[in-house]
């Protein structure tokens, strides 16, 4: 009997170890390789050490070094992010090592993006912005109040990484005669059409492979190089955390570190989809996927899409949280006559953070109804600036056009208002740094008990 | 076009039908029994088998067919149309609350840190919540009997001859318009209040998706209220709470009973503005205005009100000419 038990507890650790990582073994029919894993995402891991790298150059201000991450194909790019430290090893120091000739910007979201003066497609935006950077104290304009660190980094993570698997990998190539799983993604490799679809789309999210075995802060931590997470971070124990599969990047971290923070799961619930998914795959074992099997893998995949949506808008409606704060302290130091750059540099770095993500909630594809143009709009092209001012418009020489916009401190109101429709849009749950007393949650269970035109 | 214009038409009819069976609605059908069910029990308290008897009218076809009855069921369905359309889009009650929340901060009310629990505060918001919405409806109430201006719409929903549950909906679409910008401002005011007194602690108290009171009162015989079922809580508990008699002491054609009555839910608010009237489960009332209208299909309903409103002006002018001529006449120079 204790046997028996003994054997069941094994059997079943097995099957969960087995279910915790996103390892599968090789199930297309004919191959005759020597791979064992048919795992492979290194070129979206590649575009994640390109965008970290990007980000750190952006704030340096030199163009060519710029184009070099966002555009370049070189061989010989050193990354830049994530670097070994003390106490952190990475096991790469090139783009090379991860994948060879990839870049950023020919995966970027090639339709418009309204939130923009002149309305570029995210490709040229991404491209526009660099150009500005460059012009500007490293990355830092203050007369129009932006921060291109901040918007290049959170746009391109919504335009690349999130445009790339949800309106693409997670939506198109789901299809029956795309890829699919009873034939090599292309010949030679040891993966099926579905596999490598699938694969690809959890390269983006940006999460380890062991992310189910990790809590939320050690994600965070693991992304931050924090040397006391080391092991956790390093799977498999080689003394080196391997950028393909123990890092943590971009959106993952965004989810763990919402997740750390309140009492949402949106790190977890995006992972276990996407470890659910590719086991579906995993099953049907190199044979093409019925209806029914891509109806469910469908499933998987509208819960990723959906709970990616949210770790954007949540970010975002923390950023707004961040504005707002920053419009208060403003006031407070004026009122004492006090210096307001610092906390006007703090205001611009928000700001950016959350029109770059706001952004990107626009740069997948997906239809937002009212509240893009209302997020547009409340927004706006850049922060209300000293003098009241706003940027309205794009001169196309490298300049904006400002406008006056109200009172400065009245774009207050249109941040608890960015808070409330992204809180009721995207039904968000953490809602960090709210700055609306939790107004959403109120006007939801008014409006779902009905506003009364009749009296008596 | 046409195609739209045909699902959107399909889309609020079906919403407006589901009305029937949806709890926060009155007029589901959930409420219009238990309804039944409580002035059945209380009238068979009251009077023994010969209590049933007295539901008569609820249950009657003759009343549910009647002309004015017909003409309840098509402003129902009309007006929620027109409401659609009229009831401004862009005005929506996060704009209102967002503003006024932002409003009340700029000017220095901020959080009062009064370290109260959760459920306290839900007690609370959920009273003042109560009490604001339920004073509202009556001083807007008061003020549409009060003001010539205003009575000319209102006198819609008094021109039923016979009620019904579905008379609540035999209303104006002005008047509609102007419940709809009450419910909004009072509202958004006591929820922007609360809102920054006692920040992420603001919620209602709901049950099956209801305020507490709003399902209690719906629960205990909201829909007799316009019904010909005259029922008394008694008057001890009419001092406070308005019974399905006393409202319909509000809707009779006697003289003595103009002007009575115009709470919701509490009468507190009569007996301050001098308007309280006692019900009793005897009454014998007629309804209506006694005025054309009361006779009038949905048309005539509609259009009444703004012949009325001419005629009114008419008037106005007339005696504003008049007490100019008379001006003039005073100071015309003598030669």
């Amino acid at each position: 009997m204790k046997k028996t038990l003994l054997a069941l507890l094994v059997t079943a650790g097995a099957a969960q170890a087995n279910a915790m990582s996103y390892e599968f073994d090789v199930t297309l029919k004919g191959y005759d390789g020597d791979a064992t894993s048919s795992v492979a995402y290194s070129g979206q891991i590649a575009r994640h050490a390109l965008h970290n790298s990007l980000k750190k150059v952006v704030s340096q201000g030199d163009q060519t070094r710029m184009l070099m991450y966002l555009s370049g194909k070189e061989e010989g790019r050193i990354i830049l992010d994530p670097a070994s430290k003390e106490g952190f090893a990475i096991k790469q120091s090139q783009v090379d090592e991860l994948s060879k000739g990839k870049d950023l910007l020919s995966s970027a979201y090639d339709g418009v993006i309204t939130g923009w003066p002149g309305n570029p497609t995210a490709q040229e935006l991404l491209q526009q912005w660099v150009e500005l950077a460059a012009n500007s104290k490293q990355g830092y304009d203050p007369v129009n109040g932006y921060d291109y660190t901040q918007l290049i980094s959170k746009f391109a993570m919504g335009a690349v990484f999130y445009n790339k698997a949800v309106n693409h990998y997670l939506e198109e190539k789901l299809e029956a005669d795309q890829h699919p799983n009873n034939e090599a993604y292309k010949e030679g490799v040891p993966y099926t059409g579905k596999e490598h679809v699938w694969d690809e789309a959890f390269g983006y999210f940006g999460a380890p492979a062991h992310g189910l075995e990790l809590t939320p802060n050690e994600v965070v931590q693991i992304t931050k190089q924090n040397p006391e997470y080391f092991a956790k971070a390093d799977a498999n124990g080689d003394g080196v955390v391997d950028l393909k599969s123990e890092m943590a990047f971009a959106h993952a971290y965004y989810a763990a570190s919402i997740d750390a923070s309140s009492d949402t799961t949106y790190f977890h619930t995006i992972m276990q989809a996407f470890v659910d998914g590719r086991q579906l795959i995993s099953k049907a074992n190199g044979e093409r996927l019925t209806d029914e099997q891509r109806g469910e893998l469908k499933g998987y995949a509208a819960t990723i899409a959906t709970a990616w949506q949210q770790v954007i808008a949540e970010a975002a409606f923390k950023y707004a949280g961040s504005v707002y704060a920053d419009l208060e302290k403003i006031a407070i130091i004026e009122e004492a006559h006090g210096d307001v750059s610092k906390a006007f540099r703090d205001y611009v770095k928000h700001w950016g953070e959350l029109k770059g993500f706001a952004l990107s909630l626009e740069a997948a594809g997906r239809d937002l109804g009212k509240a893009q143009a209302s997020l547009d709009r409340l927004i706006g092209f850049s922060p209300v600036l000293f003098g009241d001012m706003q940027v309205a418009a794009y001169d196309g020489k490298g300049g904006f056009v400002q406008t006056n916009a109200g009172i400065m401190q009245e774009y207050k109101l249109n941040m608890i208002k960015v808070q409330n429709l992204l809180a009721q849009h995207f039904d968000l749950k953490a809602k960090l740094k709210d700055k609306t007393g939790g107004m959403s949650a109120v006007l939801e269970q008014i409006n779902t008990a009905g506003k009364s035109a009749e009296n008596d | 076009m046409l195609e739209n214009i045909v699902a959107w038409l399909g889309d609020e009819l079906a919403f407006a039908g589901s009305s029937l069976l949806d709890t926060s609605k009155r007029v589901s059908v959930w409420y219009l029994a238990s309804a039944l069910l409580f002035a059945g029990a209380l009238l068979t308290i009251r009077y023994g088998r010969q209590g049933w008897l007295r539901l008569q009218p609820y249950l009657s076809w003759r009343v549910w067919f009647h002309r004015s009855a017909r003409t309840d069921y098509a402003l129902w369905l009309v007006n929620r149309l027109l409401l659609a359309l009229l009831i401004p889009k862009a005005l929506t009650q996060a704009v209102w609350i967002s503003w006024l929340y932002f409003y009340w901060q700029e000017h220095g009310f901020r959080d009062l840190q009064l370290g109260w629990s959760t459920s306290v505060v839900m007690v609370l918001f959920t009273l003042c919540y109560f009490l604001i919405d339920d004073f509202s409806r009556f001083f807007v109430h008061w003020c549409m009997h009060k003001s010539p201006w205003l009575w000319v719409f209102h006198q819609v929903h008094h021109s039923a001859k016979v009620l019904t549950p579905f008379t609540v909906f035999r209303t104006h679409p002005v008047e509609g318009l102007l419940f709809f910008l009450r419910s909004m401002v009072s509202q958004s005011f006591v929820i922007s209040v609360f809102l920054v007194a006692f920040p992420n602690q603001v919620s209602l108290w709901q049950i099956y998706g209801v305020l507490v009171t709003t399902f209690l009162f719906n629960v205990f015989g909201a829909n007799l209220r316009h019904s010909g079922v005259a029922l008394s809580y008694g008057p001890r508990i009419e001092k406070w709470l308005i019974s399905p008699a006393q409202h319909q002491i509000h809707h009779s054609v006697a003289r003595h009973h103009y002007d009575r009555n115009f709470g919701v839910v509490l009468a507190i608010w009569d007996r301050l503005f001098g308007s309280w009237h006692a019900g009793h489960d005897d009454q014998a009332i007629r309804f209506g205005t006694q005025k054309a209208i009361d006779d009038m299909g949905m048309i005539g309903q509609w259009s009444q009100p703004f012949k009325d409103i001419q005629r009114l002006l008419r008037d106005r002018i007339k005696h504003r000419q008049m007490w100019l001529k008379q001006f003039s006449q005073k100071n015309a120079p003598h030669d």
